[in-house]
Protein backbone atom coordinates (compact mmCIF):
# COMPACT_ATOMS: atom_id res chain seq x y z
CA UNK A 1 0.00 0.00 0.00
CA UNK A 2 1.11 3.57 -1.41
CA UNK A 3 1.69 6.18 1.39
CA UNK A 4 0.08 9.60 1.11
CA UNK A 5 2.16 12.59 1.37
CA UNK A 6 1.07 15.93 0.44
CA UNK A 7 3.37 19.51 1.01
CA UNK A 8 1.32 22.30 2.58
CA UNK A 9 0.60 25.25 0.90
CA UNK A 10 -0.02 28.61 2.56
CA UNK A 11 -1.23 30.54 -0.01
CA UNK A 12 -5.05 32.39 -0.59
CA UNK A 13 -6.12 29.05 1.13
CA UNK A 14 -4.11 27.17 3.60
CA UNK A 15 -3.44 23.17 2.09
CA UNK A 16 -1.67 21.29 5.80
CA UNK A 17 1.01 19.23 4.79
CA UNK A 18 -0.56 15.03 5.49
CA UNK A 19 1.89 11.88 6.03
CA UNK A 20 0.05 9.14 6.23
CA UNK A 21 2.61 5.88 6.52
CA UNK A 22 1.37 2.78 5.28
CA UNK A 23 4.56 1.09 6.99
CA UNK A 24 4.81 2.75 10.72
CA UNK A 25 0.83 3.34 10.66
CA UNK A 26 1.90 7.12 11.98
CA UNK A 27 -0.52 9.53 10.26
CA UNK A 28 -0.45 13.08 10.45
CA UNK A 29 -2.23 16.08 9.29
CA UNK A 30 0.25 19.45 10.66
CA UNK A 31 -0.05 22.83 9.40
CA UNK A 32 -3.16 24.98 8.64
CA UNK A 33 -6.22 24.42 7.11
CA UNK A 34 -8.21 26.51 5.44
CA UNK A 35 -9.28 25.27 1.50
CA UNK A 36 -11.34 26.35 -1.67
CA UNK A 37 -12.50 22.56 -1.63
CA UNK A 38 -12.36 21.00 1.58
CA UNK A 39 -14.65 17.56 1.15
CA UNK A 40 -12.55 16.84 -1.93
CA UNK A 41 -9.58 17.65 -0.14
CA UNK A 42 -10.41 15.07 2.93
CA UNK A 43 -12.11 12.34 0.39
CA UNK A 44 -8.88 11.37 0.03
CA UNK A 45 -7.64 11.38 3.28
CA UNK A 46 -10.70 9.41 4.52
CA UNK A 47 -10.29 6.60 1.42
CA UNK A 48 -6.95 6.12 2.36
CA UNK A 49 -7.34 5.38 6.41
CA UNK A 50 -11.14 2.71 4.96
CA UNK A 51 -7.97 1.37 2.45
CA UNK A 52 -5.58 1.22 5.34
CA UNK A 53 -7.64 -0.69 7.73
CA UNK A 54 -9.06 -3.40 5.05
CA UNK A 55 -5.29 -3.74 3.81
CA UNK A 56 -3.04 -3.50 6.71
CA UNK A 57 -5.27 -3.76 9.59
CA UNK A 58 -2.69 -2.70 12.09
CA UNK A 59 -2.11 -0.21 14.88
CA UNK A 60 -2.64 3.60 13.47
CA UNK A 61 -1.30 6.49 15.78
CA UNK A 62 -3.11 9.80 14.32
CA UNK A 63 -1.42 12.96 15.26
CA UNK A 64 -3.08 16.13 14.54
CA UNK A 65 -0.86 19.03 14.47
CA UNK A 66 -3.44 21.92 13.15
CA UNK A 67 -2.62 24.37 14.76
CA UNK A 68 -5.60 26.88 12.49
CA UNK A 69 -8.17 25.11 10.54
CA UNK A 70 -11.73 27.06 9.81
CA UNK A 71 -14.90 25.39 10.92
CA UNK A 72 -15.36 23.55 7.27
CA UNK A 73 -12.39 21.73 8.27
CA UNK A 74 -13.82 20.52 11.71
CA UNK A 75 -16.64 19.14 10.40
CA UNK A 76 -13.66 16.76 7.95
CA UNK A 77 -11.84 16.36 10.97
CA UNK A 78 -14.65 14.70 12.75
CA UNK A 79 -15.13 12.40 9.71
CA UNK A 80 -11.60 10.74 10.53
CA UNK A 81 -12.34 10.59 13.68
CA UNK A 82 -15.55 8.70 13.87
CA UNK A 83 -13.51 6.48 10.82
CA UNK A 84 -11.17 5.91 13.31
CA UNK A 85 -13.51 5.14 16.23
CA UNK A 86 -15.18 2.22 13.84
CA UNK A 87 -12.08 0.49 13.47
CA UNK A 88 -11.32 0.86 17.41
CA UNK A 89 -14.68 -0.53 18.00
CA UNK A 90 -13.83 -3.35 15.90
CA UNK A 91 -10.43 -4.22 18.22
CA UNK A 92 -8.51 -1.96 16.26
CA UNK A 93 -5.44 -0.06 17.94
CA UNK A 94 -5.83 3.56 17.59
CA UNK A 95 -4.00 6.59 19.63
CA UNK A 96 -4.89 9.91 18.69
CA UNK A 97 -2.82 12.57 19.71
CA UNK A 98 -3.09 16.60 19.07
CA UNK A 99 0.15 18.58 19.42
CA UNK A 100 -0.80 21.97 20.57
CA UNK A 101 1.09 24.82 21.22
CA UNK A 102 0.90 26.42 24.80
CA UNK A 103 0.28 29.78 23.73
CA UNK A 104 -2.37 28.37 21.17
CA UNK A 105 -4.07 25.95 23.79
CA UNK A 106 -6.47 29.07 25.00
CA UNK A 107 -7.92 29.19 21.30
CA UNK A 108 -7.95 25.65 20.72
CA UNK A 109 -8.34 23.51 23.83
CA UNK A 110 -12.65 23.52 23.62
CA UNK A 111 -12.87 22.56 20.04
CA UNK A 112 -10.49 19.57 20.53
CA UNK A 113 -12.12 18.74 23.36
CA UNK A 114 -15.60 19.11 21.40
CA UNK A 115 -14.61 17.00 18.82
CA UNK A 116 -13.21 14.34 21.17
CA UNK A 117 -16.80 14.57 23.08
CA UNK A 118 -18.76 14.71 19.68
CA UNK A 119 -16.77 11.30 18.02
CA UNK A 120 -16.36 9.49 21.44
CA UNK A 121 -13.03 8.88 21.39
CA UNK A 122 -9.89 10.16 23.52
CA UNK A 123 -7.68 12.80 22.36
CA UNK A 124 -4.71 12.77 23.93
CA UNK A 125 -3.59 16.99 23.97
CA UNK A 126 -0.21 16.89 24.26
CA UNK A 127 1.22 20.67 24.86
CA UNK A 128 4.41 21.88 23.10
CA UNK B 1 -18.32 69.62 -12.40
CA UNK B 2 -18.25 72.30 -10.82
CA UNK B 3 -16.07 73.81 -7.67
CA UNK B 4 -19.63 72.91 -5.22
CA UNK B 5 -19.80 69.78 -6.54
CA UNK B 6 -15.96 69.09 -6.07
CA UNK B 7 -16.07 70.23 -2.60
CA UNK B 8 -18.88 68.63 -1.20
CA UNK B 9 -17.97 65.54 -2.60
CA UNK B 10 -14.75 66.13 -0.16
CA UNK B 11 -16.60 66.68 2.52
CA UNK B 12 -18.02 64.05 2.29
CA UNK B 13 -15.42 61.95 1.92
CA UNK B 14 -13.52 63.56 4.74
CA UNK B 15 -16.70 63.05 7.24
CA UNK B 16 -16.40 59.53 6.25
CA UNK B 17 -12.97 59.48 7.45
CA UNK B 18 -13.75 61.60 10.95
CA UNK B 19 -16.24 59.37 11.95
CA UNK B 20 -14.06 56.14 11.59
CA UNK B 21 -10.87 57.44 12.67
CA UNK B 22 -10.44 54.40 14.40
CA UNK B 23 -10.77 51.77 11.40
CA UNK B 24 -8.22 49.27 10.57
CA UNK B 25 -9.86 47.97 8.08
CA UNK B 26 -12.55 49.27 5.49
CA UNK B 27 -13.21 47.34 2.44
CA UNK B 28 -16.78 47.21 0.07
CA UNK B 29 -16.75 44.99 -2.66
CA UNK B 30 -16.64 41.66 -3.61
CA UNK B 31 -15.51 39.22 -1.08
CA UNK B 32 -12.33 37.72 -3.20
CA UNK B 33 -10.16 35.39 -2.25
CA UNK B 34 -6.84 37.35 -2.51
CA UNK B 35 -8.20 40.38 -0.85
CA UNK B 36 -9.37 38.43 2.21
CA UNK B 37 -6.07 36.65 2.22
CA UNK B 38 -4.50 40.25 2.19
CA UNK B 39 -6.44 41.14 5.25
CA UNK B 40 -6.31 37.99 6.68
CA UNK B 41 -2.67 38.29 7.08
CA UNK B 42 -2.66 42.19 8.27
CA UNK B 43 -4.66 40.39 11.02
CA UNK B 44 -2.64 37.32 11.73
CA UNK B 45 0.44 39.64 11.79
CA UNK B 46 0.26 42.45 12.47
CA UNK B 47 1.05 44.02 16.30
CA UNK B 48 -2.43 44.76 17.34
CA UNK B 49 -1.59 42.79 20.20
CA UNK B 50 1.50 40.93 22.02
CA UNK B 51 -0.49 38.03 22.46
CA UNK B 52 -0.65 35.69 19.96
CA UNK B 53 -4.05 33.45 20.51
CA UNK B 54 -6.08 36.73 20.29
CA UNK B 55 -4.74 37.63 16.93
CA UNK B 56 -5.56 34.09 15.63
CA UNK B 57 -8.87 34.43 17.45
CA UNK B 58 -9.56 37.73 15.05
CA UNK B 59 -8.21 35.87 12.16
CA UNK B 60 -10.42 32.62 12.74
CA UNK B 61 -13.93 35.25 13.38
CA UNK B 62 -12.78 37.06 10.19
CA UNK B 63 -12.77 33.89 8.12
CA UNK B 64 -15.71 32.36 9.28
CA UNK B 65 -17.72 36.03 8.94
CA UNK B 66 -16.31 36.62 5.62
CA UNK B 67 -16.79 33.20 3.92
CA UNK B 68 -20.77 33.94 5.10
CA UNK B 69 -20.70 37.04 3.05
CA UNK B 70 -19.09 35.31 -0.33
CA UNK B 71 -21.52 32.26 0.44
CA UNK B 72 -24.95 33.77 0.98
CA UNK B 73 -24.63 37.26 -0.21
CA UNK B 74 -27.74 37.89 -2.35
CA UNK B 75 -25.62 40.46 -4.16
CA UNK B 76 -22.88 38.64 -6.49
CA UNK B 77 -20.05 39.48 -9.05
CA UNK B 78 -19.30 37.04 -11.58
CA UNK B 79 -15.16 36.65 -11.68
CA UNK B 80 -13.70 33.93 -13.88
CA UNK B 81 -17.10 31.68 -14.04
CA UNK B 82 -17.18 31.59 -9.98
CA UNK B 83 -19.76 33.73 -8.54
CA UNK B 84 -18.16 35.85 -5.48
CA UNK B 85 -20.53 37.96 -2.82
CA UNK B 86 -20.61 41.71 -2.25
CA UNK B 87 -20.80 42.99 1.08
CA UNK B 88 -18.56 44.98 3.44
CA UNK B 89 -16.63 44.98 5.90
CA UNK B 90 -15.01 47.32 8.81
CA UNK B 91 -13.07 46.41 11.81
CA UNK B 92 -12.50 49.27 14.14
CA UNK B 93 -10.42 49.54 17.62
CA UNK B 94 -11.70 51.02 20.93
CA UNK B 95 -10.08 51.12 23.92
CA UNK B 96 -10.71 47.46 25.56
CA UNK B 97 -11.48 45.84 22.30
CA UNK B 98 -12.14 45.47 18.66
CA UNK B 99 -14.76 45.59 16.60
CA UNK B 100 -15.79 43.52 13.67
CA UNK B 101 -18.47 44.39 11.06
CA UNK B 102 -20.02 42.57 8.01
CA UNK B 103 -22.81 43.50 5.71
CA UNK B 104 -24.41 42.39 3.04
CA UNK B 105 -28.00 42.37 0.78
CA UNK B 106 -29.57 38.74 2.32
CA UNK B 107 -32.55 37.40 0.70
CA UNK B 108 -35.62 37.54 2.96
CA UNK B 109 -36.17 33.92 2.16
CA UNK B 110 -33.05 33.27 4.13
CA UNK B 111 -33.29 35.85 6.49
CA UNK B 112 -35.41 34.73 9.27
CA UNK B 113 -33.10 31.50 9.83
CA UNK B 114 -30.02 33.66 10.28
CA UNK B 115 -32.25 35.98 12.28
CA UNK B 116 -33.32 33.00 14.49
CA UNK B 117 -29.52 31.20 14.54
CA UNK B 118 -28.04 34.32 16.54
CA UNK B 119 -30.97 34.98 18.67
CA UNK B 120 -30.20 31.75 19.84
CA UNK B 121 -26.86 31.46 20.13
CA UNK B 122 -27.16 35.22 22.00
CA UNK B 123 -29.39 32.62 24.66
CA UNK B 124 -27.08 30.27 25.43
CA UNK B 125 -24.74 30.44 27.95
CA UNK B 126 -20.68 28.77 27.02
CA UNK B 127 -22.15 24.80 27.85
CA UNK B 128 -24.78 25.24 26.03
CA UNK B 129 -23.48 26.76 23.24
CA UNK B 130 -20.49 23.95 22.87
CA UNK B 131 -23.58 21.38 23.25
CA UNK B 132 -25.38 23.60 20.04
CA UNK B 133 -22.13 23.33 18.10
CA UNK B 134 -21.56 19.70 18.60
CA UNK B 135 -25.44 18.68 17.56
CA UNK B 136 -24.96 21.24 14.59
CA UNK B 137 -21.52 20.09 13.03
CA UNK B 138 -23.02 15.99 13.16
CA UNK B 139 -25.72 17.51 11.14
CA UNK B 140 -25.91 17.45 7.30
CA UNK B 141 -22.89 20.13 5.54
CA UNK B 142 -24.77 22.56 4.36
CA UNK B 143 -25.00 23.28 0.42
CA UNK B 144 -21.67 25.21 0.67
CA UNK B 145 -19.65 22.13 2.10
CA UNK B 146 -19.34 24.12 5.94
CA UNK B 147 -20.41 22.47 9.18
CA UNK B 148 -23.23 25.34 9.84
CA UNK B 149 -21.29 26.56 12.91
CA UNK B 150 -19.75 28.70 11.70
CA UNK B 151 -21.57 31.99 13.86
CA UNK B 152 -21.37 29.65 17.09
CA UNK B 153 -17.62 29.51 16.74
CA UNK B 154 -17.39 33.06 16.49
CA UNK B 155 -19.28 33.46 19.45
CA UNK B 156 -17.54 30.98 21.43
CA UNK B 157 -14.05 33.09 19.82
CA UNK B 158 -15.66 36.47 21.06
CA UNK B 159 -17.41 35.54 24.13
CA UNK B 160 -19.22 37.99 23.57
CA UNK B 161 -22.99 38.10 22.22
CA UNK B 162 -23.72 38.51 18.20
CA UNK B 163 -25.17 41.84 17.25
CA UNK B 164 -27.19 42.04 14.44
CA UNK B 165 -28.85 44.82 12.55
CA UNK B 166 -31.87 44.21 9.70
CA UNK B 167 -33.00 46.87 7.35
CA UNK B 168 -35.47 45.80 4.93
CA UNK B 169 -35.28 47.21 1.57
CA UNK B 170 -37.79 45.97 -0.78
CA UNK B 171 -40.02 42.36 -0.81
CA UNK B 172 -37.00 40.36 -2.25
CA UNK B 173 -34.08 41.77 -0.21
CA UNK B 174 -32.89 43.24 3.24
CA UNK B 175 -29.37 44.50 4.51
CA UNK B 176 -27.82 42.33 7.35
CA UNK B 177 -25.49 43.38 9.50
CA UNK B 178 -23.50 41.68 12.16
CA UNK B 179 -20.74 43.19 14.94
CA UNK B 180 -18.60 41.44 16.93
CA UNK B 181 -16.48 42.69 19.87
CA UNK B 182 -13.32 40.98 20.46
CA UNK B 183 -12.45 41.80 23.79
CA UNK B 184 -8.76 43.26 24.20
Amino acid sequence: MENLNITGVHDVYFRPTVNLDADTGILEISGESYLEETVKFYKQILIWIENYIQEIDKPITFNFRLDYYNTTTSRSILDILDLLKLYQDKEGRVDVNWYCKEEELEYLQEDIEDLAEDSDIEINLIVL
Amino acid sequence: MDMMDNQSDALTLWDYYMLNEKTQVSYQGPFDRHILYAIGSMLKGNDVDDNKPFNKKTFSIFIELAQNVASYSAENIKINESSLGIGTLIITEHENYYKLITGNLIYNGSLDKIVDKCETINQLDRDELRRFKREQRRGPRSSHGGANIGLIQVALLSSNPLDIEVIAIDDDKSFFALTVKIDK
